[in-house]
């Protein structure tokens, strides 16, 4: 009797196991809870992941309004969610718990692991002559295309750009420009420290403590080196190791350099000269800022190169055919150039769609205020980031802590980036047989 | 405990019954059933959500998962291996070791500390009190906002208050020998407050006569206090003892607001690692690894504490 009981017991358990985690990648799932307003009922719901909050929140808000009242059969409903990293985390929750928003914003190092593990649906089949291929800036577009089959859309793309305090650089008396080269902006330094910044010598440039793995996959490419090549981490190569060390003199021999918690808050409170920071903070900026910000191409050194950034939309699988359809009315409509080049002007991200650059309130805006126009021409210079980064799940992790050690700790660049490349090889290895059959 | 007199239990077989029996275990079935349903939401709920996940963590650990994947792969002991063997989990143990060791130590000795100052017929102690109370019930995630600010080497307190006697503020936040530090002040700021709560409590009820007469036995008020009130006081200490390691080593809020585990590693504690690895590497196994590794850990110092305790600490 006991024994029976137990080896019930035991089954059982390990049914319920067996049962946990497990889903099917073409179940259809619920979607979150929310509420319809009356005027909208009867309309199919779609719902918006959304990681953007303050002035970028209140934009996202009003052209999810703007769309519902532009027609009768779709009603989508934003969610704000939090960062990036609390999108990715609360869909994976959701998938796991079997429900799904049906549109999310993904960040550059979020969606690869969605498509990855059959959790993004293909966008091919929902493109028409206004949303696809032929109206999006190629380079953003083909960030998600994998074997000629599109994952997401670009929305708030963004590279970053060079910010620098303009009343400040007059009272130096540097030329009103961003620095060139990053040796142009080092010479720069001990002429800006004459400057008082609230009681202390100006310091140069900011670096940022979390997520600086993003801009520093440019400054990488900027001194020659490379991340990985495919997955074959290059890391602690010359390159890399020289922007490593070229940031840790600016910090701890110069003294002009520093890791602030946030580089922005900083530089737009007047306590450092300049930061590279994403041109989605451009209108905040501007807004927050005592002083007359300039915005710039982030330097060059032996070449030219620039990481793009920020979110895309992607559409998750498990949602319903029904709300698949009502969710691409919505993709169409962001991806028309007037709503396009509205975003931009509210946010300062980049204008995903090509035909947006000739919208009359963009181009005015551009001519009043020509730092709107930086990111758009710095363009040229953007190329696909090293796969390491993109796909190694926590890799930027695993980067940017390597960087926190150089700039906290005064750490020598090469030592660090040996033990980062060690960490990014098992990253790689856990990928590799996914990234070898979906991407390669 | 009283001793009941039990039945002996006879074989079925040898032994008629006698009238009643069947009555009787009908009876008992029916407590039995009552029991069962008086037991049953809590059980229930308590299975849900504090057994169930246990195990469930416990099968996880033994799988590679991350999250996304339609099921996890089971890799046997790959997890644990690949973790004890890491030096990153190692410096991890050593940062949740000091961590932890810097925050009872500074707790217990200054909450007693502040429990005997309160425990003086001063004016104005009830405020005082309040005062030294109120941090423990803010939420951590508030707590650690104002001292982000306190901390901030261009607009913070610290600055305003350390730069009039000539001396530059350290970066408390961005340099990896102050962080550590930073984060004890912070959270012993927040915990002081309910252990000197709790030692008050004990002071007020040490018995006075033991006192008085050790007192006109010419004991000082040193000796007083070591040799009477300190042993008396051990089955709190004991209490917050225990309460205080388990609270720490699971100390997350304030650390995922105000360093993030870093700059680099110096503050990654064991919780915060099982947070990274889980919720920023989608890593489920690797989290669910360290998470029985912490279970195994606080079991063990609990049990040892139990022990050793429970020779010296005299309740009363």
């Amino acid at each position: 009797m006991t024994m029976r009981r137990r080896t019930f017991l035991g089954l059982a358990g390990v049914a319920s196991l067996a049962g946990c985690g497990y889903r099917s990648p073409d179940a259809e799932y619920k979607q979150p809870a929310g509420a319809v307003p009356k005027q909208y009922a009867g309309r199919t719901r779609v719902v918006f992941w959304s990681s953007y909050g303050g002035t970028n929140g209140k934009a996202v808000d009003k052209l999810v309004a703007k769309f519902n009242e532009s027609q009768t059969d779709v009603y989508v409903e934003a969610q704000f969610q939090g960062s990036y990293d609390d999108v990715a985390q609360k869909i994976a929750a959701g998938l796991i718990a079997r429900q799904t928003p049906d549109l999310a914003v993904l960040s550059d190092v979020t969606w690869e692991r969605f498509f990855l593990n059959d959790a993004l649906e293909p966008l091919n089949g929902y493109f028409t002559d206004g949303f696809g291929p032929a109206v999006f800036h190629s380079k953003l577009f083909n960030e998600y295309v994998v074997k000629g089959q599109s994952w997401c859309v670009p929305f708030a793309r963004s590279t970053p750009i060079l910010y620098y305090n303009r009343d400040v650089f007059a009272k130096a008396g540097l030329p009103d420009r961003a620095p060139r080269t990053w040796s142009e902006l080092r010479s720069w330094g001990a002429t800006l420290a004459k400057v008082d910044a609230n009681g202390r010598p100006m310091r140069t440039l900011a670096l940022a403590k979390v997520d600086g793995d993003w801009q520093f996959q440019g400054n990488v490419w900027q001194f020659g080196g490379a991340y990985s090549k495919g997955l074959d981490v290059t890391i602690d190569e010359d390159g890399a190791v020289a922007a490593g060390e070229f940031q840790r003199q600016l910090i701890h021999i110069d003294g002009h350099g520093y890791m602030a918690s946030s580089p922005m808050t900083d530089f737009a409170g007047g306590l450092v000269a300049m930061c590279q920071d994403s041109t989605g903070g451009l209108k905040s900026a501007m807004s927050k800022a005592k002083f007359k910000v300039g915005a710039g191409f982030i330097p060059s050194e032996v070449a030219a190169g620039l990481a793009t950034g920020g979110g895309g939309i992607g559409m998750f699988r498990n949602a319903s055919a029904e709300r698949k359809q009502a969710a691409a009315k919505f993709l169409e409509f962001l991806a028309t150039p007037e709503n396009s080049a509205w975003w931009t002007t509210q946010s300062g991200y980049l204008p995903v769609v090509d035909k947006a650059r000739e919208d009359p309130a963009l181009k005015k805006l551009v001519a009043d205020e020509p730092n709107y126009g930086v990111a758009i021409a710095q363009l040229v210079n953007a190329r696909p980031q090293d796969a390491i980064r993109l796909y190694g799940r926590n890799a930027n992790v695993a980067i940017y802590t390597g960087l926190q050690q150089i700039y906290a700790d005064n750490a020598d660049p090469k030592k660090v980036f040996a033990s980062v490349a060690r960490r990014l090889e098992a990253i790689a290895d856990e990928v590799s047989r996914l990234y070898e059959s979906k991407v390669l | 405990m009283t001793v009941v007199d039990l039945p002996a239990r006879a074989h079925p077989d040898e032994v008629r019954q006698p009238p009643g029996t069947d009555e009787r275990r009908r009876r008992t079935r029916r407590e039995y059933g009552l029991f069962a349903l008086l037991v049953a939401p809590n059980l229930l709920v308590i299975a849900v959500f504090a057994y169930w996940p246990i195990v469930y963590n416990a099968w996880l650990s033994l799988t590679d998962w991350n999250m996304i994947a339609a099921r996890p792969t089971f890799v046997g002991l790959d997890n644990y291996v690949n973790t004890l063997t890491d030096p990153a989990f190692h410096k991890t143990l050593g940062v949740t070791v000091a961590f932890t060791g810097l925050i009872v130590a500074g707790s217990l000795v200054i909450g007693l500390a502040l429990a005997v100052l309160f425990n003086q017929p001063l004016k104005g102690r009830g405020l005082v009190r309040t005062i030294s109370f109120a941090p423990h019930i803010l939420s951590g995630a508030a707590v650690a906002t104002i001292w982000l600010f306190v901390f901030d080497p261009g607009y913070g307190l610290m600055r305003a208050l350390i730069e009039p006697f000539g001396a530059e503020p350290p970066d408390w936040m961005n340099n990896s020998d102050w962080a550590l530090p930073g984060l004890v002040i912070v959270y012993l700021w927040k915990n002081v407050g309910f252990t000197a709560l709790i030692y008050l409590a004990g002071l007020q009820g040490l018995p006075k006569e033991l006192d008085e007469a050790a007192a006109i036995d010419g004991a000082g008020t040193w000796t007083r206090f070591r040799a009477i009130k300190l042993p008396l006081l051990a089955p709190i200490s004991f209490f917050l003892l225990i309460t205080t390691v388990i609270g720490t080593f699971q100390a997350f809020d304030v650390i995922a607001v105000m360093t993030g585990g870093g700059p680099g590693d110096a503050t990654t504690t064991l919780s915060w690692s099982i947070y990274n690895e889980g919720f920023q590497a989608f890593n489920a196994g690797r989290a669910a690894t360290l998470s029985i590794i912490m279970f195994a850990i606080l079991l063990v110092v609990t049990t040892i504490q139990a022990r050793v305790m429970e020779r010296r600490v005299h309740y009363r």
